[in-house]
């Protein structure tokens, strides 16, 4: 780095500082400064537009997954839905797997998400052995989605469900 | 001819730089050992899926409505379709198992020591992002396997401690997988992930040439490394009969056995059984053996071990020793690795069989 050229001090008076500013390393830290912002301006927007509305999350809906007269009460049943949904700006019709399932006889149901909590595969309902089954890592859950044997570090999610006009509604 | 070569290389300046490229002598020990046409028949695989990739990118519909339909389109019904998507289809594979022998072969003739740790550097990089092209690419046909295998793979990164629905939501582009993750793997495969390999292979093959190839390991091939041979035509015309030997064997691949295409993807399906591809097969079997709250282990401490054990190994390894046969321990620890790997796979393909 050159020294800056400054006309030098009577020696009793003294010397200038070693790091007196030049021009050129002003120039330098300027650039680095202007670069350094030039690359924030393009990274902090950039960043943001990538993320984008990913994190919001998606609205639940309710929806109706059949008959109350129709579902067997003493049975697991799979129901397969789907629903008008937007798709980031894609109308499409959102399907999914839930089992409903009654354990008073049909007063009250329970509607269990399919989707096993471990890598998202849907669970089978298995009736010999009364459990739920994920054909991808073995997970195994209770009729009511408890975790009994597996990966899976915690239950199947239940859905909120309510009974409207003789049908049974899930909130998914 | 030659006054229109001048008349180019006067405004061009190129003829300098050109031939300096073509006349690069390469040893020897080199040119004789097939072992060094990995890296030149990993660029090559490389430039047939940029090839390929574009073609297909006239036809291919990026949309979860028309993705499977298009690629069901240049499968069965384009002239030469099912040659196109094919060859990608088999190259992907071939990419693979290039970059890991490349990877090995460097590994073994301790090539990463100084002063090439940093060409290690950007080798390491290339094999993941190789591997990330495998992962993005699969998902476009919008079929059962893409879809699933995506799933899977985007909940193995929402698994991780803290950061992990941040990242899953990110990759998805929402909560669930749909349009917006279609769109994003469709971007990060064909614009962010080829423009990355290609600043780092030209970073890459720039260092490879500045320090020129790693000192010879035997002592046969240390008694010719002072001989050499030009880059051309000498060694050009080695990668490109290797070259044309790899595109054959993918056309005849692809003539046996058409690239597949599953049925579409379908979220509500329980019985079918994400696969994914075969050389992701034995980090899937190990996610068997983490459950619960052990997952974590299997799904980020694991890669990130191995990540960053290729990372470090150039800064660990300082012996001056380069012959495998005298490291036993960065020997065995690779045997111990494949071996694995290997084991897992089968394991794996055993369970899905």
């Amino acid at each position: 780095m050159a020294a800056p050229k400054l006309p030098p001090l009577p020696a009793e008076k003294g010397v200038w500082d070693e790091h007196v500013i030049d021009r050129r390393r002003f120039l330098e830290a300027a650039l680095g400064v202007l670069a350094g912002i030039g690359g924030l301006l393009v990274a902090v927007p950039g960043a943001r537009f990538l993320i984008g509305n990913s994190l919001e999350p998606s609205a639940t809906k309710w929806v109706e997954l059949g008959k109350i007269a129709d579902l067997p009460v003493a049975a697991v049943t799979q129901v397969s839905y789907s629903t008008r949904a937007t798709d980031a700006w894609r109308e499409v019709n959102q399907r999914g797997t839930v089992y409903v399932s009654s354990a008073d006889g049909g007063a009250t149901f329970t509607v269990l998400d399919g989707t096993c909590t471990h890598l998202g595969c849907i669970v089978q309902w298995n009736e010999g052995d009364s459990r739920f089954v994920c054909p991808c890592h073995s997970g195994h859950f209770t009729r009511e989605g408890e975790v009994i044997d597996g990966p899976p570090p915690h239950r199947l999610r239940q859905l909120a469900v309510k009974v409207q006009d003789g049908a049974l509604f899930a909130e998914i | 001819m030659n006054r229109i070569f001048q008349w180019f290389d006067e405004r061009t300046g190129l003829s300098g730089p050109v031939r300096d490229f073509l006349n690069y002598p390469v040893p020897k020990y080199v040119h004789r050992n097939f072992l060094y046409t990995l890296g030149g028949l990993t660029l090559i695989s490389f430039l047939i899926q940029v090839v390929t990739g574009i073609l297909m990118a006239f036809y291919y519909d990026p949309s979860t409505e028309g993705a499977y339909n298009s690629v069901d389109y240049i499968s069965y019904q384009l002239p030469l379709g099912w040659l196109i998507r094919g060859v990608h289809h088999y190259a992907s594979s071939a990419m693979v198992i290039l970059v890991s022998l490349h990877m090995l072969r460097t590994y073994y003739f301790s090539a990463y020591k100084k002063p090439r740790e940093l060409n290690w550097l950007t080798g390491v990089l290339l094999f993941f992002l190789v591997l990330s092209f495998g992962f993005t690419g699969y998902l476009l046909p919008w079929d059962q396997k893409g879809y699933w295998a995506t799933k899977v793979g985007t909940e193995i990164a929402g698994s991780v401690p803290l950061i992990g629905s941040f990242l899953m939501h990110l990759m998805r582009g929402g909560d669930m997988l749909g349009q917006a993750t279609l769109t994003r793997f469709y971007a990060g495969h064909i614009l962010l992930l080829p423009a990355s390999v290609a600043v780092l292979i030209v970073a890459h093959i720039f260092q490879m040439r500045f320090h020129g190839m790693a000192p010879a390991i035997t002592k046969k091939a240390q008694a010719q490394s002072k001989i050499f041979v030009p880059f051309f035509p000498d060694w050009a015309i080695t990668d490109t009969l290797c070259g044309l030997g790899l595109l054959a064997l993918l056309v005849y691949m692809t003539w046996a056995n058409h690239a597949p295409l599953e049925f579409p993807a379908d979220p509500t399906s329980n019985n079918y059984v994400p696969r994914p591809e075969w050389y992701f097969l034995f980090y899937f079997q190990l996610l068997k053996y983490f459950p619960g709250a052990l997952e974590p282990v299997a799904t980020i401490l694991i890669p990130l071990f191995i990540f960053g054990s290729m990372v470090l190994l150039p800064f660990v390894d300082l012996s001056e020793e380069r012959r495998p046969w005298r490291k036993p321990v960065t020997t065995l620890v690779s045997i111990f690795y494949i071996i694995v790997i290997v084991v897992f796979t089968i394991l794996a393909m055993a369970a899905y069989a």
